[in-house]
């Protein structure tokens, strides 16, 4: 299994020194053991084998349980602190359900889930007039997997992120056959991958953008959950400059075989003057916020920032 | 040529909203990211929409905008290759 402590794009190992040591050697043959099992028992195994997975990781990891906290806390602060125990819980079992499906898509050829787009035609219609569009997404659900469905789209998508060659992302893109639904831009690039991004919607193409993780860069300030955090503007301040629209889209995992991606809602960034710039930026940043929030009123144990999002 | 510069510095002036500046303390050579003019990875995105606006150039990928943004006179050579 992954280091779930780390979050979604910094989950692995890292490249590590050149001698590995018993940790990594530890963490190879778990990644072995995870692998055959998918492979003789299919995904029923991989889900039954991240059983005490998930337990060794409650119990031995004070990290896991301070790192999801700060989220529980805000999102379920009637709960007492058993239930918060159970509540962290759910949560890295629901991480590592959607790390098995991933593992399980990605081995093996023609293996779908089920998933249903809410809002698809809505996006279909945007992309057909030309503008691009600025797809913006959470670490909520099993985005990868549904992302991936975005290659039925008649225009190329590309993922402006930062690219992590031993992260847990490569589980379903990299380990698949040539298949990675989306050409990725790297934020480690020049400039941060912006000008590529830019060339990308003024050809009317599509960019995705994780909105709620603040690596690097500008930034705003918005409620979310009851308290400030800051989240990044890139995303806006691309789409008001080219005139394109914010297609805020969330995925979910809502069965065993399904999963459920719903644009959530759909705006135009815009400032008349350059001094109004900031403040739309923070307004869209607020809405994607609200939008957030409601997604995760809806599915509360599929919130995968482990890390104190409070203080990005 | 000294047209095309004195329009990109009027350019970075009254569109990027340069503060404090005015087109004859923008010397051709002068780096227009990090030290120098100081613009930053949103100015970028700004700076190419407002040249395919200006002058129907696109820079579509870093390989081509590396050079390009170093300075106004490289950014000037640029749109004159590209407009041709």
């Amino acid at each position: 299994m992954q280091n779930v402590g780390k979050g979604l794009e910094n989950s692995g190992a890292g490249p590590g020194p050149p001698a590995r040591s018993w940790w990594q050697r530890l963490e190879a043959w778990g990644h072995y053991c995870f692998y055959l099992t998918l492979r003789l028992f299919g995904r029923t195994g991989g889900y039954l084998l991240l059983l005490p997975v998930v337990a060794v990781y409650l119990l031995g990891s004070r990290e896991i349980h301070r790192r999801i906290r700060p989220y529980l806390r805000r999102r379920f602060p009637e709960l007492n602190r058993w239930r918060l125990w159970l509540a962290t819980g759910k949560i890295v079992h629901s991480f590592g359900r959607v790390l098995v499906d991933r593992a399980w898509l990605g081995t093996g050829r023609g293996r779908t889930l089920e998933g249903e787009t809410i809002g698809y035609e809505r996006l279909l219609k945007l992309v057909s007039k030309g503008q691009g569009a600025v797809l913006l997404t959470a670490h909520v659900g099993n985005w990868q997997t549904a992302l991936a469905h975005l290659e039925q789209l008649p225009v190329p998508v590309h993922a402006l992120m930062h690219y992590d060659r031993e992260a847990a992302a490569k589980h379903y893109f990299d380990l698949g056959q040539g298949r990675r639904p989306f050409h990725i831009i790297s934020t480690d690039g020049p400039l941060g991958g912006m000008v590529e991004a830019t060339a990308a919607l003024q050809r009317g193409e599509v960019v995705t953008i994780m909105g709620d993780r603040l690596v690097k860069g500008s930034s705003v300030s918005v409620d979310f959950l009851g308290d400030p955090v800051r989240l990044p503007d890139a995303a806006y301040v691309l789409a008001g400059c080219v005139g394109a629209p914010v297609v805020a889209m969330f995925a979910a995992k809502t069965g065993r075989r399904s999963y459920l991606l719903r644009i959530r809602d759909i705006w135009y960034p815009g400032w008349q003057e350059r001094e109004q710039r900031a403040e739309a930026c923070r307004q869209s940043a607020a809405r994607f916020a609200r939008n957030l929030q409601e997604h995760v009123d809806e599915y509360p144990y599929q919130w995968y920032n482990f890390y104190d999002f409070w203080q990005q | 040529m000294e047209d095309l510069k004195e329009k990109l510095k009027h350019i970075l002036i009254d569109e990027i909203k340069l503060q404090g500046i005015t087109p004859a303390d923008i010397k051709d050579d002068m780096p227009l990211f990090g030290d120098g003019l100081g613009l930053d990875s949103l100015d970028a995105v700004e700076l190419v929409v407002l040249i395919q606006k200006h002058f129907g150039v696109q820079i579509s990928d870093m390989e081509e905008g590396k050079k390009a943004f170093t300075s106004i006179a490289n950014l000037a050579d640029y749109i004159r290759e590209h407009q041709a």
